[in-house]
């Protein structure tokens, strides 16, 4: 017979695992806690943080590229020149093949392309911050657009 | 349907009330005819949507007999020659190209746009190079020539506007669109610098609906037209489109209205405008509206209000700073007939279908104004 000294941790641990068991039941959305408002609200001004840090590239702003060491036009042309609203940049449609490259293309090799080729600037980190920041614009500037990968 | 759709088919409707339509002298040349039939049969351009045409207006003209050329550069954008000189090349090839037109042109109106950030050495560039076309020329203003002394190097360089003069039947008017922005700039204790920074982009939004025609110069439009004949040609320049098209990027005059309040007893008006970068063509009760080429870079259609009759051009190659760009040549024939032609360097200018010209691009877009403009 089980003392009463051992009874309850017994219990305990039965419970334990009947939980453990259940909780792998459970469907794979459940397997981190719901987000709170506070956490959604950071998420999203890291977000826009980025967008509108990505605008001022985008619209050439020379403190921008100062700060985050890139030269984006050898010619005073800024993006938003030929790319008001960041339209006419279709950054829904990438991967493709990219006639004017001449290769298939990711949305940063076409804007490393633009910035290159018609800008006449310097080409930037693939992976660094004012990439990340240009893409940052451009997909928010085209939210809602419908995703066409490979449509030229 | 959005209020601005609501409001555009209002307006629509009041100022081109069933049965009325710009005056039926509007054809096809034959060349043009030829070009359209052979690229898609005459069955395949209507299917299209390519009539009307663009390339041909024509004009009940007053005085028969007297044909005459005349041609529209504008929004070359220059920068000083230590920043870009791609700009300049553009715009010494259209001036040095109707300086060479054949019979040559009776005028050139520069439609405004001359410099990029209103800066004098880009004006003076401007006009330096503008020695090259040795015809009479008028000048109207672009925003970009305007906004870092508030016009006065333009206006002591290139005149004032509005103006008006006739010509073998012909009354032209040229408008002054671009100085009448609110003040934005005092509040914030902007520099000069800033505030043209501010006016010269074009998704910007502290300019506001800055593109207007104003009171005192409605005044003066209507001054100017009052004794001429009702059935007499008018031509009116003007830097932005008389209609409404896109205001966020100030593709309009936002007294539109009023304007064509003053045109309207007018059976033949034709308004040739830049800003748009584009080929753009619409009819607006009896005026029609016809949207110039830059000579330094084209801009992408607006997301809506593109005219149902604007047959739209190629996308632009961005790897050719040449292509989508250019100059207008228009010429009023001895049958009273004026022709259109977009010189714009390449062998096509109409696009065959939507994807090729981008006229139906971001359909699902979100649009949002700047946020770095939130300050």
């Amino acid at each position: 017979m089980t003392s009463k000294r051992l009874r309850y941790p017994l219990i305990a641990a039965a419970v334990g695992a009947l939980l453990l068991v259940a909780a792998d039941l459970q469907p794979a959305f459940a397997h981190k806690e719901k987000h709170t408002a506070d956490q959604l609200q950071a998420f999203e001004d890291v977000f826009m943080e980025q967008v509108k840090l990505g605008d001022l590239l985008f619209h050439g702003d020379p403190a921008t590229e100062k700060q985050l060491r890139v030269k984006l036009s050898g010619t005073g042309m800024a993006c938003a020149m030929c790319h008001p609203y960041a339209s006419d940049v279709h950054p829904h449609e990438f991967p493709k093949f990219q006639e004017q490259m001449n290769e298939f293309a990711t949305l940063r090799n076409m804007i490393n392309w633009c910035i290159e080729k018609p800008n006449e600037g310097e080409k930037i980190d693939a992976d660094g911050p004012a990439m990340k920041a240009l893409e940052a614009y451009i997909y928010w500037s085209n939210r809602n657009s419908k995703l066409d990968p490979g449509r030229h | 349907m959005s209020d601005r759709e609501v409001l555009r088919r209002e307006m629509e409707q009041t100022l081109s009330p069933p049965g009325e339509r710009p005056d039926s002298s509007t054809v096809i040349t034959r060349r043009t005819f030829l070009h359209k039939s052979l690229l898609y049969g005459t069955a395949g351009a209507a299917a299209y949507g390519l009539f009307p045409i663009l390339n041909t207006i024509d004009l009940a003209f007053g005085q028969a007999g007297q044909s005459f050329k005349f041609a529209w550069i504008s929004d070359t954008h220059l920068y000083p020659k230590n920043v870009n000189t791609r700009f300049v090349e553009k715009a010494v090839r259209a001036f040095k190209e109707v300086q060479e037109m054949n019979p040559p042109a009776d005028f050139l109106i520069f439609g405004g746009d001359l410099g990029q950030l209103g800066d004098p050495v880009e004006l003076q560039l401007g006009a330096d190079l503008l020695k090259e076309v040795k015809l009479k020329k008028v000048f109207i203003p672009g925003e970009h020539d305007w906004y870092l002394d508030m016009g006065a190097t333009w206006n002591k360089m290139f005149g004032k506007a509005p103006w008006s003069f006739d010509h073998k039947g012909v009354r032209f008017i040229g408008l002054d669109t671009i100085s009448h922005a609110e003040d934005f700039w005092t509040a914030r204790k902007m520099s000069a610098k800033d505030r043209m920074g501010h006016m010269a982009t074009l998704d910007g939004t502290l300019g506001g609906a800055w593109a207007g025609v104003g009171a005192e110069q409605l005044k003066w439009l209507n001054g100017a037209l009052a004794s001429w004949p009702k059935n007499q040609p008018v031509v009116v320049f003007s830097h932005n489109p008389l209609y409404e098209y896109y205001p966020p990027w100030n593709f309009w005059v936002r007294d539109w209205r009023e304007v064509h309040e003053i045109l309207k007893p007018f059976s033949n008006v034709t308004n040739v405008h830049g800003h748009t970068h584009q080929v753009l063509y619409n009819e607006i009760g009896k005026m029609r509206s016809i949207g110039m080429l830059a000579t330094s870079w084209p801009w992408p259609y607006a997301p809506e209000g593109l005219p149902a009759l604007t047959q739209p051009m190629i996308r632009a190659d961005p790897g050719d700073h040449f292509d989508g760009v250019g100059w207008s040549g228009l010429t009023m024939t001895a049958n009273a007939r004026v022709e259109n032609e977009y010189k714009m360097w390449r062998k096509e200018v109409f696009a065959v279908a939507p994807p090729d010209s981008g006229s139906e691009d971001n359909r699902n877009q979100i649009l949002s104004p700047r946020l770095a403009d939130r300050i």
